[in-house]
């Protein structure tokens, strides 16, 4: 395979946009952004020339690295690169095997880490397998393209089927975590614990408790649309979380981003009701679509996440005299260790923090780490 | 993800005209000097990016589709500057095109007027200058404006302005305003400007904005952003009002008070966002110090520099390059809100507190350097102290240096070791060359006193080694002194020395009296304000709109009133019998009267006797009463819609003309052409003074009566026809 005359991205301009649009924080929200970049790279391959697996690879790895370094604290984005690149390869070992006998691996512990990468079973008995690939075809260039590239687009339209369901998946199983009549924690206002909670309210009676969390007070949102369905709900200040805690049964929280060591950035205050949680041994739930794994660990912060938003809704703009005197910070983000957290809710099954790491492992391409 | 989500998008599509914008690259003034000697302002950097990516990084936000640059100093740099950014890479999701303007262009006013000679406008378009900052949603203001321009062809601008109370580090004290706003529709009725020096006590606040606005609100804690939404007509207004220099003190504050325009301005409070322009040192400090505290989010260092370097953030607020560039010595010290450009420097024991330090600064061993700006590639020697500076590119700095509060390091300079720059100097590689600056420099002129100094003539030669240290290359720029702005303060207050202290970096103006003298509202400065503006003097002023400040005003005030009103009378006179001679139209002798009107300060009613006098005079005397009447009926044919047009008729006049037997039939006349309405007849006829009642005996009394029999047989006339037509009766006598 050469690596030289590596073709130019195609569709440059959509990759810029969406760039300069996360630049801009006018795509925000994981969900968002993890769609978002589907389709650009949707885009980008359907347009793209390529002769061999490794073209292909280098340019997804391209758009990849641009968008996620125009806001690397959009964790979501550099996930779904890595995910769409390990399923091309998938798609491609499926093909390659099918047309070579495929290699025994045997297990032995010198070859035990190289093989870390669980696959499933199921992937291998593919339709598709009957694939012929000529890869580098002098003839025909565009022949290892043509018959790629159609599989390429069903595992792309899985993804984004994937990302379209991933609230109603993870509140599947719902009703097993929330039982009747308990007290419900919750902070903010993160789409898959509303959908959690309201899947869950079709089975049980419970209460839930918003605290408001400033300075987004995404929690009043929140409260009006548990409550608008029939849950009973309180909302609550920040502050009064301890004092409450002794009542809750369980504390649900969204997260950002989920990191291999099983920690997590979730919305700030998320670090101070986990904390009063744990002090109280209160169980603490984490709901999180797959395409938050993050193969990243935090690594300055102990407790901020690097993301600090303007102080404006901290301290007013207009509050002249102060603002020369007082240096605000608005961190966006609180980091959670692992031992806070108890389990892990994803659309692919109940996970506690040590095993999230396998859980990586298995989702994306060891290489793919670093885009 | 913080809250900032934008639906730019979904609002340009809805909207499929252009957005454009307009980006006035000169400041047309000098406040930088002599740091803008070898560079426009608007390439200076802030936070490391230039001023003009922060610009247009701003108006990209906001989904700005097309932006004409307008330069003038420098000119080339900025379009070099330019064609080099990723602005014009062809991704780019703007277009933009750089204008050069003539040398002769001296204020915003004049680069207005280029743009309409240029035509390049062709909807509604954002003007800012080449120095903002900015994250408001400008869109949000654009589509405001675009409704109500729906709704009504007058609004012709919309400022963006933001709330930050009485006093805030970004919100200039030199050069302010007091808005008078409307807050159910936003539209400002009024602008005031004020100057911090002298300290301005008294705002005038014209009666009129109070007619038809039963609420208005009067701010002083507004920031103007100098973000404008303007219509197509703004730089058509400039052309047509070659005076204007200032957008704000000019333009807004002449469009308001105007009379003849009847155009509507408005503001747009920006709830969120930030946005602030760097017009002055003192505002250059305000807006990086905003910057560091990331009250311009998303346009922060570390997330989105306009610039395109990538800063990490680490806790309170200090920025350091990600490429790991930076060595810092294991004792020095970096304090909160500062940022340090790629490949810098920090020796032992140096300290570098809430500053900005450029790309390859080198700090020496057991430096400090405090609120201070050190651009691209400064070398700092050892022990040196600088606080409350900016020093340009290039400049390096001897060992042992102080660097006072305020100073100015022009690009390159050399300070010897052990040099002390007093507090407020300026050095520079050139001389000041106050010859070729912009007008607003020039007073400063003759208070400079002699020659740019510069080491190495004989006779300064000792005192400036201590200034500048040995092997300097450098001139000191004379002092600006404290007479020549106070001298020239009524010329062009903003530009005084006193109040540009108030825009110095680091300066505490502690010696200025600022003091409030509180807000006296005494009745004496309300009647006053009642007048149209205060340009107009006092004492023509107290004539048109204030019966009760007739008691005040002494015998010499009535006497100069009616010197004035006489002019005036003569004056109209004139115009109207131009207008009859060279047969203006109707409308072109409107206009003319209202001027004439503004002019002299005189109320409506003066003008409507003058004229209707003046048509009456012109009416020739024939004998014949037939004849008479066609005559008659020619001139109100002609001139009657004048009448109209000033402002409809009092139903009484020229009493003492000689004319007086014809006004039946002229009054007869004026009723026919639908000048007069019967109603309008009912009332004159009504009131006392028709019948002559309080007039003097004599003559005029006698023909006053007989008008009002005359009036009175025409009323009566009226009634008969009505009853005719009706049956119902309606007998007023």
């Amino acid at each position: 395979m050469s690596s030289a005359d590596l073709p130019a991205i195609p569709s440059q301009r959509v990759v810029e946009a969406l760039a300069a649009k996360l630049r801009r924080r006018q795509v925000v929200g994981s969900r968002d952004a993890a769609l978002e970049t589907v389709f650009v790279l949707r885009q980008v391959i359907a347009k793209a020339r390529f002769q061999n697996i490794h073209q292909l690879v280098v340019l997804i790895k391209n758009v990849g690295r641009t968008l996620a370094q125009a806001q690397p604290k959009e964790h979501s984005v550099g996930n779904i690169v890595r995910r769409l690149l390990h399923l091309v390869r998938e798609e491609y070992n499926n093909a390659i095997k099918s047309n070579a006998p495929t290699r025994p691996r045997s297990l032995t512990i010198a070859n035990f880490v190289l093989q870390g990468q669980p696959r499933k079973a199921s992937l291998v008995t593919k339709a598709e397998s009957s694939l012929v690939l000529n890869e580098n075809d002098p003839d025909d260039p565009d022949s290892f393209a043509k018959t790629l590239k159609p599989v390429l687009m069903e595992a792309i339209q899985d993804t984004l089927d994937e990302l379209d369901t991933v609230y109603e998946s993870i509140g599947r199983n719902a009703k097993d975590h929330i039982h009747s009549d308990e007290i419900i924690l919750t902070l903010g206002k993160s789409k898959t614990v509303e959908m959690f909670l309201k899947q869950a309210a079709h089975y049980h009676k419970f209460t839930v408790i918003v605290a408001e969390t400033g300075p987004s007070y995404g929690g009043h949102e929140m409260a009006q649309s548990l409550s608008s369905i029939g849950i009973s709900t309180f909302l609550v200040p920040d502050s009064s979380i301890y004092a409450l805690m002794s009542r809750v049964n369980k504390v649900i929280l969204g997260a950002h981003a989920i990191l291999a060591n099983g920690g997590m950035f979730a919305v700030s205050g998320s670090l101070m009701a986990a904390t009063a949680a744990r002090a109280h041994s209160t169980p603490i739930v984490v709901c999180a679509g797959q395409f938050k794994l993050t193969p990243l660990w935090n690594l300055y912060h102990e407790y901020g996440a690097l993301d600090f938003a303007d102080p404006s809704s901290v301290l007013g703009f207009d509050e002249g005299d102060l603002v020369d005197k007082v240096d605000v910070l608005n961190p966006y983000y609180d980091y959670v260790q692992p031992d806070l957290v108890d389990a892990y809710v994803t659309n692919d099954g109940d996970h506690p923090p040590p095993s999230i790491y396998r859980l990586i492992k298995e989702s994306y391409d060891d290489e793919d780490n670093e885009l | 993800m913080p809250p900032k989500a934008s639906a730019a998008k979904e609002k340009l599509a809805e909207q499929d005209e252009v957005l454009q914008a307009v980006i006035l690259a000169d400041s047309f003034n000098t406040r930088f000097k002599p740091l803008t000697t070898s560079k426009p302002r608007c390439l200076l950097p802030i936070c490391n990016a230039p001023l003009l990516d922060w610009t247009l990084e701003s108006l990209a936000l906001a989904g700005v589709q097309e932006v004409f640059v307008i330069c003038r100093s420098h000119a080339e740099q900025v379009k070099a500057a330019l064609q080099k950014s990723r602005w014009s890479a062809p991704s780019s999701s703007m277009k933009i095109v750089p204008i050069l303007t003539a040398k002769e262009t001296f204020s915003p006013g004049d680069a207005l007027r280029d743009i309409y000679t240029h035509g390049i406008i062709t909807s509604d378009f954002v003007l800012v200058s080449g120095d903002l900052v900015s994250s408001v949603r400008i869109e949000d203001a654009v589509t405001v404006h675009r409704e109500r321009r729906k709704k009504n062809k007058d609004v012709i601008m919309t400022m963006v302005v933001k709330e930050s109370g009485a006093r805030h580090r970004t919100k200039s004290r030199g050069d302010s305003a007091v808005y008078v706003i409307d807050p159910t529709t936003d539209e400002c009725l009024h602008y005031e400007p004020v100057t911090g020096f002298p300290p301005k006590q008294v705002a005038r606040i014209p009666r009129e904005v109070l007619d038809g606005h039963p609420d208005v609100e009067i701010r002083y804690d507004l920031l103007d952003c100098s973000i404008d939404i303007c219509s197509v007509e703004v730089p058509s207004l400039f052309q047509d009002n070659f005076d204007y220099a200032d957008i704000r003190r000019d333009f807004v504050h002449g469009v308001l008070t105007s009379d003849l325009l009847m155009k509507n301005i408005h503001c747009y409070v920006a709830r969120e966002g930030y946005a602030a322009r760097v017009q002055d040192t003192r505002s250059y400090d305000a807006v990086s110090k905003d910057i560091l505290a990331r009250w311009t989010f998303p346009l922060v260092p570390d997330d989105y520099h306009p610039a395109g370097q990538s800063y990490e953030l680490l806790r309170g607020n200090r920025y350091i390059p990600r490429d790991n560039s930076v060595v810092l010595a294991r004792t020095c010290k970096v304090g909160n809100n500062t940022l340090l450009g790629p490949s810098s420097r920090i020796g032992d024991g140096a300290q570098v507190l809430s500053s900005t330090l450029g790309a390859r600064c080198i700090i020496g061993v057991n430096s400090v350097v405090r609120h201070a700006y050190l651009f691209d590639g400064v070398v700092v020697g050892d022990d040196c102290v600088i606080e409350h500076a900016i020093v340009g590119a290039g400049v390096s700095i001897g060992s042992g240096s102080r660097v006072g509060r305020g100073a100015l390091v022009g690009d390159g300079v050399e300070l010897g070791p052990g040099s002390r720059l007093a507090p407020f100097e300026r050095v520079s590689l050139v001389r000041d060359e106050a010859d070729e600056e912009w007008d607003s420099d020039s007073e400063y002129d003759e208070a400079e006193l002699g020659e740019s100094r510069r080491l190495g003539d004989d006779s300064t030669e000792d005192s400036l080694k201590g200034v500048l240290g040995p092997n300097s290359n450098a001139f000191v720029w004379p002092r600006r002194k404290a007479s020549a702005g106070v001298d020239e303060g009524e010329e062009d207050a903003v530009e005084g020395f006193q109040n540009q202290r108030l825009m110095r970096i680091g300066d505490e103006h502690e010696d200025l009296d600022l003091s409030d003298a509180g807000s006296t509202t005494d009745s004496e400065d309300e009647e006053l304000s009642d007048t149209d503006s205060d340009l107009i003097p006092a004492s023509l002023a107290s004539s048109t709109t204030t019966m009760q400040t007739e008691s005040a005003a002494s015998a010499a005030v009535s006497a100069g009133e009616a010197a004035a009103e006489h002019e005036f009378l003569s004056e109209v006179r004139q115009s109207l019998s131009r207008a009859f001679v060279e047969d203006h139209s109707v409308d072109n002798a409107a206009v003319e009267l209202k001027t004439l009107r503004m002019a002299h300060n005189q109320a409506l009613s003066k003008v409507r006797e003058a004229v209707v006098g003046g048509i009456v005079e012109r009416i020739p005397l024939v004998a014949d009463p037939a004849r008479q009447r066609a005559e008659i009926q020619g001139w109100v044919g002609r001139w009657g819609a004048l009448i109209n047009l000033i402002g409809g008729v009092d139903g009484y006049h020229c009493a003492q003309s000689e004319r007086f037997p014809l006004f039946g039939p002229i009054l007869a006349a004026l009723y026919q052409d639908d000048v007069v309405e019967e109603d309008d007849i009912r009332a004159w006829h009504a009131q006392p003074a028709a019948k002559g009642e309080g007039m003097y005996e004599g003559k005029h009394r006698d023909k006053v009566q007989k008008c009002w029999l005359v009036g009175a047989r025409m009323i009566h006339q009226f009634d008969e026809q009505e009853s005719d037509e009706e049956t119902e009766d309606e007998n007023s006598d």
